[in-house]
């Protein structure tokens, strides 16, 4: 009795301290989230109090100023289309590499996991994609995605199709199928939910992302919505209610993903964690 | 075997080979050898030129102030990231009325871009900002600072702005590892008269193993690689007192200094490299004898 009461007692005072703990993770948040409904001089207090009057007209101005509407379609664009031809390119490159076991689809794994360490090198990139006649281009920025999640992509489809049995390709393959068909009808259905975490990862890592479109997209036009914040935050930084407005707007996509998609979320991080 | 061979044939891998190559495999390459050159903006024709741009990196200030800031950076958020990750990991792995949404909370910054974290905090950082008042009125006053601006501590805040980001990202990696440790151990432990901490050291530490070496090479890689956050949180300054390696290669870009820029970024492929494979290696071993 008095061992279950001191643990009762511990977890009280560890969800005490956690719980205090996570105030300081939600004050900054909620400084944002208020003050993006504030009015210019009542936001710069930059402390945590409801707005006096709540104007949801910060939304509209910033909408239309700061050229978000364009941003929201390029940033769909850039992640929809990188993480769809990522989820191709990786998962059959995996299907292979998993399942051929000789020394030279082990090598090539190796050569694919090294792009999880490697740092990218952006000038000399630059340089490839000027040569290629596309520098400053949308489609440039596409393919430099999908080539920088190919290392984690490859990794994570690898883990999973390791563990498909491959009885149910060889089944398939005696009944005539060549290694497309058992690739699209016997592996890519059973690979959906790793499709998920995988469009989910790479979405959100491209939408949040400011360092590619900053040195590859030359053109204000195709920003995506972080880089356009940006721009904003130097043309209007007395605004402060508008950029509160403006990073929530930018915030919302992900935010909404995340509350519909956990579950695969989840799921990545804990085929990264056990597996390791 | 050979049947294998030709069923899987190697045509499905073209497709991501060719991508990867191409956008990252060759810049990266071509990147060693131009590193040793004078290649410049306004230059008609490219020299190679030995070492000298890696001693220019280790005579100059500025670009070896850099370099000590990238690693003051990669070790202090390396160590905050793994060291509050366990401990909230641990804590919320407890039977805790509200863990769901305290899991939530914490986790919710890292799926956030950098360049709205780092928005958020700047005001708060400044030296009439949220954070100095806050120390104020809980009587704190001799520890305010100027944040960002005082060249001596501006990139621990910057660190630390990225501890209170993506702690919640390490904390959700070292979760999934705790809830694969069958509870029957901690049982046995329990019976045979172990306490909390050493069922922790004894138990949850090996156990947790392969997510402590997925986390620290995701951190420390994640690191040495650090941009964002200098970029919009100070631009690396005041002055030069907060450039990482990321910022002076913008910057080189922007000059044109483009074989000095590859340089230093040769120089960042050589660290992690350098680093994160013993680590890899060592990791693997310390596991299966585990």
């Amino acid at each position: 009795m008095s061992f279950t009461r001191k643990m009762a007692w511990r977890n009280y005072l560890v969800e005490g301290f956690l719980i205090l703990a996570s105030l300081t993770i939600i004050f900054p948040l909620l400084i944002m989230l208020f003050g993006s409904f504030m009015t210019s001089s009542e936001v710069l207090r930059f402390s945590l109090r409801l707005p006096e009057k709540w104007i949801f007209s910060n939304y509209t101005q910033v909408f239309r100023e700061g050229g978000l509407g364009r941003a929201f379609l390029n940033g769909l664009l850039i992640t929809g289309v990188s993480s769809v031809l990522n989820i191709f390119t990786s998962s059959a490159a995996s299907f292979i590499l998993v399942r051929r076991e000789t020394k030279w689809s082990g090598f090539l794994y190796m050569f694919f996991f090294m792009g999880l360490i490697a740092p990218m090198s952006t000038i000399t990139t630059i340089r490839v994609v000027q040569w290629m006649g596309f520098y400053g281009s949308i489609t440039s920025v596409i393919l430099i995605y999908a080539s920088l999640n190919t290392a984690f992509s490859v990794f994570l489809y690898s883990g999973f199709i390791r563990s498909i049995p491959k009885a149910l390709d060889e089944v398939a393959f005696l009944e005539g199928a060549n290694t497309f068909d058992v690739f699209f009808k016997i592996v890519t259905p059973l690979i959906v939910p790793v499709n998920a975490t995988v469009a989910i990862m790479v979405f959100m890592s491209v939408w949040n992302d400011i360092t590619i479109p900053l040195y590859f997209l030359t053109d204000s036009s195709d920003w995506t919505m972080p880089l356009s914040v940006y721009n904003f935050y130097g043309k209007y930084s007395r605004d402060w209610n508008l950029i509160f407005a403006d990073l929530v707007l930018t915030s919302l996509p992900v935010l909404i993903l995340y509350l519909f998609c956990q579950k695969y979320i989840v799921s990545g991080l804990t085929a990264g964690a056990v597996k390791g | 075997m050979k049947i294998s061979k030709k069923l899987y044939s190697y045509y499905l891998i073209w497709p991501a080979l060719i991508i990867y190559s191409v956008f990252f495999v060759f810049p990266a390459l071509t990147g060693l050898y131009y590193s040793f050159t004078d290649w410049r903006l306004d230059r008609e024709t490219i020299k190679f030129i030995g070492w000298d741009n890696f001693e220019r990196i280790f005579t100059d200030k500025t670009l070896l102030l850099a370099i000590k800031n990238t690693c003051i950076f990669a070790v202090v958020t390396v160590l905050g990231k793994n060291i509050l990750g366990i401990a909230l990991a641990v804590g919320l792995n407890m039977r805790l009325k509200s863990k769901n949404i305290l899991r939530a909370i914490f986790y919710s910054p890292s799926i956030l871009s950098v360049l709205v974290i780092s928005i958020v905090f700047t005001p708060m950082l400044r030296s009439e900002g949220t954070i100095n008042k806050l120390l104020d009125t809980v009587g704190l006053h001799s520890l305010s600072q100027a944040w960002l601006t005082d060249p001596s501590i501006v990139i621990w805040t910057v660190a630390a702005v990225s501890i209170w980001q993506h702690t919640g990202f390490q904390m959700a990696i070292y979760l999934a590892g705790l809830q694969s440790i069958s509870k029957e151990y901690y049982e046995a432990a329990t019976i045979d008269g172990a306490g909390s901490w050493k069922s922790f050291t004894a138990i949850t530490l090996p156990l947790l193993l392969p997510a402590i070496n997925i986390n620290l090479m995701l951190t420390l890689i994640g690191g040495l690689k650090v941009f964002s956050e200098v970029f919009v949180l100070t631009g690396g300054g005041p002055g030069n007192a907060s450039q990482v390696v990321g910022t002076i290669i913008l910057r080189s870009f922007g000059e044109g200094s483009w074989g000095l820029g590859t340089a230093v970024n040769t120089l960042l492929f050589a660290a992690v490299t350098i680093i994160a494979i013993p680590l890899l290696i060592f990791m693997r071993r310390k596991e299966v004898s585990e």
